[in-house]
């Protein structure tokens, strides 16, 4: 019994426990995701910025390439005359200026770039307006101007100005290429790492959870085992009891049944004596009337005259052989009381043991049957007996005539002197049990007394009529043992009406009845 | 009845014991009456030491019994008596306060040849144990030979 409140508090200390461990698992899951979800962001962005710079070297080489394109397709028209390589040049510059705006753009975010880009944005002007110049030249068919101008090109320092500026910019953009990959290399190892702890995490409370998830299961079935064999061990103890019981009250019975016995073995030789001096009280008192009547009179009677004739006593004598008498006959009266409660007793214990047989019985006929046999004293007493309709039921029938005709015998008996008595039997059925109410318009019970006229050698009311107090007792057990109820509703000068409720069916109710 | 027939009275009741008495006797029965007032003796009587009942060969008994002894049930006894070779043909008639149709049976079915309940109104009482009296002067008792 004591155990219960530590187990249903340990249970819920272990419900606690679950659903933090829930609550803990969620949470990293969330920040796991959150984290991983911000780092790959990261390590996206990271990325981006390392293409960024790929990018903007890429643009530098494009420029470059187009510039060295552009000039060395300049020289070749200049030596051949070759259309094609007009074009080409064409093409070529035609290339420059939207590739160094691209770098431009591409370069913006970092102002050393944009420094860088705009210095070399002034030495490819100059280097374009050189170009230009060159093709004025030739087109004008001065070969010799162009040229000259080509030499002078080739040794200003337009190139390597440009040269230079690609040069810081490239650095610049190794610079950052570096810084950007290992920002990306850290990005990633962070990302993974975060999720490789969180993933540790989550398998760790997974693995409490399980733990605990079986340690409850066992918990379960052993607290199922227990109740499994609390339920059985009930159930034999329940078994038991019950047999004691039944082992008690046949210890009772077989008490009363020898108790009774044994009462009525000294009663026999109370009787049987007492009967013996009454005996010697007639001898005593006849020879005492003898003796006297031979002081007193002169001629004796004769002898056998003595015998067959009583000689009357006279005064004091007479007296004694009165009170004589009178204390025989109370003691006698009272063993005849005693015979007949001993009896009583018997009886009842008798109807303990006696086993019962159920058949179905027709109540009518069989409650008929009573009125029937009491019929002379209902006219006697100037009575009506009336049977309804009743219910037929499973039961024992010797009980039921007991049952019912002790209690129409007890209302016949207590009828009121000077009404016309009336006594009606009625019955119903009411769920699986049947009601039967004797009334009738009697005398009555005080209230007081509705519950003594049921205990065995009580009776209630004026103790105008023979009886030992036992009938009701009995019909009371009787109706006990067939599984039923019994009360009285009564008033006095108003009669009475006795209820009984059996089962309708008592073979189906034996079990629970023993 | 003859007057070699013996009654043996097995009653504990010493007071019953001396009311059957009497009233025997007043029904005109002079017989020899043994009264014992247990189990024990009566059947050390009757069985002898060696319990087959051969000190009994040849005697016309005549057994009234109580089945309430304080050292065992008469019923004990009567089925022995019974089941004796040399007694079973004595008659046995019981005489007992029980009026128990289950205990009346069972004495029948055990060869008992009369039961009796002792009632306590003494008319009755006197006038049962007459009557058997009266059935004791009529009846013939075999001896109990092999």
């Amino acid at each position: 019994m004591t155990e219960i409140p530590v187990t249903s508090d340990a249970r819920r200390r272990r419900a606690l426990g679950h659903i933090l461990l829930l609550a803990a698992g969620l949470l990293v899951l969330v920040a796991i995701s959150a984290a991983s979800v911000v780092l790959v962001n990261k390590a996206r962005q990271d990325n981006a910025w390392v293409v960024h710079t790929v990018e903007v070297e890429n643009q530098i080489n494009a420029l470059m390439l187009e510039l060295r394109r552009a000039e060395s397709s300049a020289r070749a028209y200049l030596l051949t005359r070759w259309p094609e390589f007009l074009t080409d040049h064409e093409q070529a510059v035609a290339n420059v200026v939207p590739y160094s705006d691209k770098l431009a753009q591409l370069t913006d975010d970092n102002p050393l770039q944009v420094e860088n880009v705009k210095k070399m944005r002034a030495a490819i002007d100059i280097r374009l307006d050189q170009f230009r110049r060159e093709m004025d030249f030739i087109r004008r068919d001065e070969p010799a101007s162009a040229a000259a101008l080509v030499r002078e090109a080739a040794a200003g320092n337009t190139n390597a100005i440009i040269r230079d500026v690609t040069d810081k910019m490239r650095a610049e953009e190794e610079r950052l290429f570096d810084l950007r990959t290992a920002n990306a290399d850290r990005s990633q190892i962070l990302a993974s790492s975060v999720t490789i702890a969180g993933s540790c995490i989550v398998i760790a409370l997974g693995a409490i959870a399980a733990f605990q998830v079986r340690r409850s299961l066992r918990v379960r079935d052993e607290a199922e085992i227990k109740l499994r064999d609390l339920n059985i061990t009930l159930e034999t103890s329940v078994q038991e009891r019950t047999a004691d019981l039944r082992e008690a009250n046949d210890e009772i019975q077989r008490f009363a049944y020898i108790v009774s016995h044994d009462l009525r073995s000294p009663l026999v030789n109370i009787m049987g004596f007492t009967s013996e001096l009454e005996e010697l009280r007639g001898d005593i008192f006849k020879r005492i009337a003898a003796l006297s009547h031979a002081g007193s009179e002169a001629a004796p009677l004769p002898e056998n005259a003595t015998d067959s004739a009583k000689p009357a006593l006279e005064g004091a004598d007479k007296r004694l052989s009165d009170d004589f008498s009178e204390a025989l006959t109370f003691i006698k009266s009272s063993i005849a009381k005693m015979d007949r409660l001993i009896s009583a007793i018997l009886n009842l214990t008798r109807e303990g043991r006696r086993e019962f047989k159920p058949e179905r019985i027709n109540t009518r006929e069989l409650i008929g049957g009573i009125a029937a046999t009491v019929a002379h004293q209902a006219a006697e007493a100037n009575a009506q007996i009336r049977v309804e309709p009743l219910p037929d039921i499973v039961s024992d029938r010797l009980a039921l005539e007991q049952i019912f005709s002790n209690l129409i015998d007890n209302a016949l008996k207590y009828l009121r002197d000077g009404a016309p008595g009336d006594i009606a039997i009625r019955g119903r059925n009411k769920l699986g049990f049947a009601i039967f109410e004797i009334s009738d318009n009697g005398r009555g019970i005080d209230p007081k007394d509705h519950q003594r006229i049921f205990e065995l050698f009580r009776r209630a009311g004026t103790q105008d009529k023979p009886g030992q107090g036992i009938g009701l007792a009995h019909v009371r057990t009787l109706v006990r043992r067939l599984g039923g109820t019994m009360s009285v509703a009564s008033e006095l000068h108003k009669g009475s009406t006795f209820t009984i409720t059996i089962p309708v069916n008592w073979a189906s109710n034996r079990k629970a009845d023993v | 009845m003859s007057n070699t027939v013996t009654i043996i009275m097995i009653e504990d009741d010493e007071g019953h014991a001396r009311l059957i008495e009497r009233n025997i006797r007043r029904s005109g029965v002079n017989n020899e009456i043994r009264p014992f007032t247990n189990g024990t003796e009566a059947v050390g009587y009757l069985f002898g030491p060696d319990g087959s009942g051969i000190d009994r060969k040849g005697q016309a008994l005549l057994i009234l019994l109580d089945l309430n002894l304080p050292d065992m049930t008469g019923i004990d006894i009567l089925k022995r008596v019974k089941e004796n070779k040399y007694l079973k043909s004595s008659p046995v008639v019981v005489l007992t306060t029980t009026d128990d149709s289950q205990e009346i049976k069972r004495c029948y079915e055990y060869g008992c040849n009369v039961y009796i309940t002792k009632p306590v109104n003494y008319e009755s009482f006197a006038n049962a144990i007459r009557q058997l009296g009266l059935f004791f002067s009529v009846i013939q008792v075999p001896s109990a030979a092999a």
